[in-house]
């Protein structure tokens, strides 16, 4: 097992799928398989939080991770799914508007391999359909991306709709994009904000632990 | 022997060639293409610190013109780059044809971008849409074939109304009388034909809409006012990873193929060389703008830039110095963990304009060395007052103006912007930005 959590934090993908081929053919209980990618993630996490790992390891890390589950799936019992704890759920979306996904993407991964369970609503989201999903699921966290300047008015819109509402204490609000600051957090009402996925993360972990 | 890039920045700063509407502006042009020049090549201290923000969509906003009749009214859009150069007055100014022309990617089907009019909201600017237009196993095509693969591959799956370029047959049967005929029968087919159709039209388009476009230009260039750039190119890593193989494709080629990365690079960067100085030659403005993105910190590790982005990187730069053209790298994202790389220049040579780079290290590792620019942030022009932003850009100018070497912009492509704030962040740099 050890083996198999080294070669996920190396990006050794061949040798990861392999083992976990041949693991799951000798008989090894699929969950114990899954609490190994977990450690794995962990370590990569540690690793990227250091700055040793990059966007391209965790990008590596996210496909490894994808192709293993697909691999492990038919070996779970119907009822016996994976098992899944989270230590928060995150309503994500590149606000109205703005139609990048990759840095909302990466975010949201980091996000989940973090232990936060995240629902991803995509791009060009409207800001009803935000709240509206907030209503619905009551999550902890919401997080907006945007990479253009024009994403900032409609983020701020959904604060406001949210103290309209009198949902506003109940959530805190993330933001992030390549020109966010001080200055556009404040604007928008929002409790944080990041251009760097990680930085980002550690925030809403902050935020959950205090 | 005389140096080319300083030939061609005297050229350009000299506005040889422009028919200025009078002696006035023809001294204010020269003015402020030679703040620009002094700023660049650190031999002298400009009588002050050049301002130039790079302004993209913002003369659209700041006239409150929709980016659709931007993209679709060449009128509108030539009106308004020419009222936001004599209106706010900047060192250098917005470049219009950047807008481009909407009818032209109706007729070609775009599929690379989503526009206002095509997919997009009519207050939207154009974006992105982030694919594979480059499959894994096109390396070999575009390493052993560049042009090829373009002809054959890229514009069919850039533009949706050239897909049937991907049944043409290779151009090298054209050479004898006996095989030219598969070649044409190819190009004859009713597919074919309906495609090149489309073609003929869109260059048309095109063409028509530039020529519509040159005398707005000709009229922001005669009133003393120079254009941010000449020309543009990319990084060969961004060239593969922005707009063929896409981020997140291209970050796993790095663990999965890297030989072929680091191939199709290497294959790329002489052609990036040329397309800069052509664009440059083309338009008598030495500046070719380079936009960073994938190498910045947090992308990738130092080892990764070293291997797979700075090599590139750098032979452009040295390949368009050799050009007689001057490499300025609009350096997106932070640059705090490559500041030492950006220095590997000789004097004067190369400039860099920051986004949210620190500016005093800036200064401190390329005193002396490379030209710097930008790093005021964007936010504080749209969501500031104009005294915030007076305070600010006098700070940034007490970090980054030292005695030359600092242009005085906004560390993004402005898409938006505010008429108090951008005024008050111009005057002021014009007036506390005095040598």
């Amino acid at each position: 097992m050890q083996e198999l959590i080294n070669a996920m934090v190396e990006m050794e993908e061949d040798k990861f799928l392999s083992l976990t081929k041949e693991l799951l053919e000798k008989g090894e209980d699929p969950n114990a398989i899954f609490r190994a990618y977990q450690e794995g993630m962990a370590e990569i996490g540690r690793r990227f939080e250091q700055n040793e790992f990059f966007i391209p390891e965790l990008i590596m890390a996210g496909e490894m991770m994808n192709d293993g589950a697909e691999l492990i799936k038919p070996y779970l019992d119907e009822d016996a799914q994976a098992e899944k704890t989270s230590i928060g759920t995150m309503v994500l979306a590149t606000i109205e508007g703005d139609i990048h996904d990759i840095g909302k993407n990466i975010y949201g991964m980091m996000m989940e391999l973090s232990g936060f369970e995240v629902i991803d609503l995509g791009v060009d989201v409207p800001v009803d359909t935000i709240i509206a999903k907030v209503e619905e699921v009551k999550p902890e966290l919401i997080g907006m991306s945007g990479l253009l300047t024009l994403a900032f008015d409609p983020m701020k819109a959904v604060v406001d709709k949210l103290k309209e509402k009198g949902l506003r204490d109940s959530v805190k609000v993330m933001v992030g994009g390549g020109q966010f600051d001080q200055t556009v957090c404040d604007f928008i009402g929002a409790d944080g904000y990041s251009t760097d996925a990680v930085v980002g993360v550690n925030i809403c972990k902050g935020w959950l632990e205090a | 022997m005389e140096d080319k890039q300083d030939k061609f920045l005297e050229e350009w700063a000299s506005g040889a060639g422009i028919e200025f509407e009078n002696d006035e502006v023809k001294a204010a042009y020269q003015y402020r293409t030679n703040l620009i020049k002094d700023a660049i090549q650190l031999k002298k201290t400009p009588d002050r610190v050049p301002v130039m923000p790079l302004a993209f969509w913002a003369p659209i906003d700041l006239y409150n013109i929709t980016p659709k009749d931007a993209m679709y009214d060449t009128d509108v859009l030539g009106q308004a780059f020419v009222d936001y150069s004599i209106d706010y007055a900047p060192d250098a100014t917005g470049i219009p044809p950047m807008i481009s022309h909407g009818p032209t990617f109706d007729i070609l089907k775009y599929k690379m971008y989503k526009w206002p009019g095509g997919g997009l909201r009519d207050d939207l600017t154009y974006q992105y849409v982030e694919d594979e237009y480059m499959k894994v196993e096109d390396y070999d095509h575009l390493i052993d074939d560049p042009s090829d693969f373009f002809w054959r591959k890229y514009l069919g799956r850039a533009f949706g109304a050239l897909e049937p370029f991907a049944d043409m047959a290779p151009l090298y049967g054209s050479v004898e009388i006996t095989l030219v005929n598969s070649f044409l029968c190819s190009v004859g087919t009713p597919p074919m034909q309906e495609a090149l159709e489309a073609l003929k039209q869109a260059g048309k388009t095109n063409f028509d809409w530039i020529c519509k476009l040159l005398p707005y230009m000709g009229k922001i260039v005669s009133s003393g006012f120079p254009m941010f750039a000449g020309g543009a190119t990319k990084a060969p890593f961004d060239y593969l990873g922005d707009t063929l193989r896409g981020t997140t494709a291209l970050m796993m080629d790095m663990y999965r193929r890297p030989e072929k990365v680091l191939a199709a690079c290497e294959r790329l960067t002489p052609i990036m060389i040329k397309n800069g100085i052509a664009e440059a030659k083309a338009n008598g403005n030495p500046i070719v703008f380079i936009p960073l993105h994938k190498g910045a910190d947090g992308f990738m590790s130092d080892k990764q830039f070293q291997k797979f982005y700075w090599p590139g990187l750098k032979t452009v730069m040295d390949g368009l110095i050799e050009g007689g053209c001057v490499p300025c790298c609009f350096v997106e994202g932070g640059y705090n963990e490559r500041l030492d790389y950006l220095g590997d220049f000789p004097k004067g040579k190369v400039a860099y304009y920051f986004d949210k780079t620190n500016m005093a290290e800036a200064r401190k590792k390329l005193e002396g060395k490379a030209c710097i620019g930008g790093g005021f942030p964007i936010s504080q022009i749209l969501k500031g007052t104009p005294d915030e932003v007076e305070r600010g850009t006098k700070e940034l100018l007490d970090t980054a103006a030292g005695d030359g070497g600092y242009i005085l912009g906004i560390g993004c492509a402005m898409d938006e912007a505010k008429e108090d704030t951008l005024k008050r962040f111009i005057q002021v740099g014009k007036e506390y930005g005095k040598y």
